[in-house]
């Protein structure tokens, strides 16, 4: 998609008309309050930038999110496909998956903080569990979505049961998979920041939490526009990289030829 | 038939099983952080039936209602402005995609320091990180309208506000819900988030403040009042949706066994 001159004429001017207004209001009735200036933001995005102690827990908050991730889809994927290939599993946890499934991790907050302590480890539990019962399910859905008539290809070839799993039945529910996981990827993410706000796990909700119990609020809006540019990187890479891993599959085929 | 009810009675049954098997093996537990299901049902009748229920679950109930209220008003009535105006999408799209990119628990720390620790505060965090989801589901869902519908409208000349509320309103309502329903998820994570940091009162606050005092079961008291409310959130909303979207939901059941 090409975007137009003028279009991104508009998309700036918006931008550059909402930071102005920010600036009038820090700066005229607000003044002196809680709310700081876009210069004194920007300032103070320029002196945290350079520290090394901002880096560290970037790349702290990055690693947890990423490991949370990979460690629950591996877990989910192997758990889904269990669940899915088995009518009796499928039957008997399909009440308990449905209920766990509305009930976000931050309810358990307190109890892990309690049994791991503010540590690195407490902050990846919450978003390995936060992120498996999503691919799970959808693993289960892609399990069931696979082609019977090409199953019994397979089997009327001769394959055997782990190579169908491998060959039919896996690569029919990876796109349902990719799905699951675009959409964890944010929320590991999210997760990550809030068991350091909340429960003092380290990386950048932690930074949030010391600015903003500091009173030091310039900072506190730095860093909450480096995790909106964080949230933003991460939704671009994933999408990426489900397109690379899926390139082969009908809703992406369209985008490769254009 | 047989096996059916056999698949059946496994599904209602394991849920059933696992809570007596807690309850069972619970039953004589020393260690501090798992307590006997026992006492924790008995912490929750002192806490929540009924000496805190309208000191705190009413009040956070109450937060959560207000706030998912505002948002989706504000979010469909904005999502149809940036969807039919093209300035306002060239304007504001930039913005809301960056806005929605930072961690909606990270924005409570910001209105900590604009508003302070009251309710307006929780109120508004819950209302500006739920109004995300809908907004873009919105957008999303008017902008996929179908064309032919569009032409036709166009061609019975239909006013705005018909256009609005007889075509644009009911095609995009199944993405509006599923919008509604992530929003859902999002008010329900930043009410307790708001109610955990800092000194205040609601189902959250209780719960971190008696992990914070070593009172275990009242911990669990909360941590399960918590999951109970967003599992039947969850049901309510799914009721509602089912109402309201019969027709679509009646549509596509017969298109699927046709």
């Amino acid at each position: 998609m090409k975007i137009q001159p003028k279009t991104l004429l508009t998309s700036a001017a918006g931008f550059l008309v909402a930071v102005a207004a920010w600036q009038l209001v820090a700066t005229g009735p607000m003044a002196g309050g809680p709310l700081p200036t876009v210069t004194s933001v920007a300032v103070n995005l320029a002196a945290v930038v350079v520290t090394e102690a901002f880096w560290t827990s970037l790349a702290t908050t990055v690693g947890i999110a990423l490991l949370g991730l990979l460690t629950s889809a591996v877990a989910g994927i192997a758990l889904g496909i269990l669940v899915g290939s088995f009518e009796p599993f499928r039957y008997a946890t399909v009440a308990v998956l449905e209920f766990l499934k509305p009930i976000p991790p931050i309810v358990i907050l307190p109890l892990v903080v309690l049994v791991l302590g503010p540590t690195g480890q407490m902050s990846w539990f919450l978003v390995f569990l936060g992120c498996l019962l999503p691919i799970i399910m959808q693993t289960v859905d892609g399990v069931h979505d696979a082609d019977p008539v090409a199953r019994d290809t397979a089997r009327s070839y001769g394959l055997k049961e782990p190579e169908i799993l491998l060959r039919v039945v896996l690569p029919s529910a990876m796109p349902f998979i990719g799905t699951a996981i675009r959409v964890a990827a944010p929320g590991a993410l999210i997760i990550t920041v809030v068991a350091g706000l909340l429960g003092g796990g380290p990386g950048l909700g932690q930074s949030i939490y010391q600015a903003q119990a500091g009173g030091d609020y310039p900072t506190l809006y730095a860093l909450v526009i480096v995790l909106g540019v964080l949230g933003m990187f991460f939704q671009g890479a994933t999408s990426a990289v489900e397109r690379r891993m899926l390139h082969w599959h009908e809703s992406f085929r369209e985008a490769a030829h254009r | 038939m047989n096996r059916k009810l056999l698949l059946w009675l496994l599904g209602a049954g394991t849920p059933v099983l696992l809570l007596l098997l807690w309850w069972a093996t619970s039953l004589q537990s020393t260690d501090t952080f798992f307590p006997p299901l026992k006492d924790i049902l008995q912490s929750f009748q002192q806490l929540w039936l009924f000496a805190h229920f309208q000191s705190d679950v009413l009040v956070s109930l109450g937060n959560l209602l207000l706030g998912y209220a505002m948002a989706s008003a504000v979010g469909v009535a904005l999502g149809f402005v940036i969807a039919l105006v093209l300035v306002a999408r060239n304007v504001l799209e930039p913005l809301i995609h960056f806005l929605r990119s930072i961690p909606p628990v990270a924005l409570v720390p910001i209105f900590i320091s604009l508003v302070g620790f009251g309710t307006e505060m929780r109120v508004f965090s819950i209302a500006l990180a739920a109004l995300f989801p809908t907004l873009i589901a919105t957008v999303d869902g008017i902008r996929s309208v179908d064309s032919g519908l569009k032409d036709v409208a166009r061609v019975y000349r239909f006013t705005t506000v018909e256009k609005v509320t007889q075509v644009y309103l009911p095609s995009a309502a199944p993405q509006i819900f599923s919008g509604l329903q992530v929003s859902l998820q999002v008010a329900f994570v930043v009410m307790i988030a708001s109610e955990m940091l800092g000194p205040s009162q609601g189902i959250g606050a209780m719960t971190l403040l008696a992990q914070q005092s070593f009172m275990i079961s009242d911990m669990w008291a909360g941590i399960l009042l918590l999951g109970v409310i967003g599992f039947a959130a969850n049901i309510v909303f799914s009721l509602i949706r089912r109402r309201v979207l019969a027709w679509y939901i009646g549509s596509r059941r017969l298109a699927r066994s046709s």
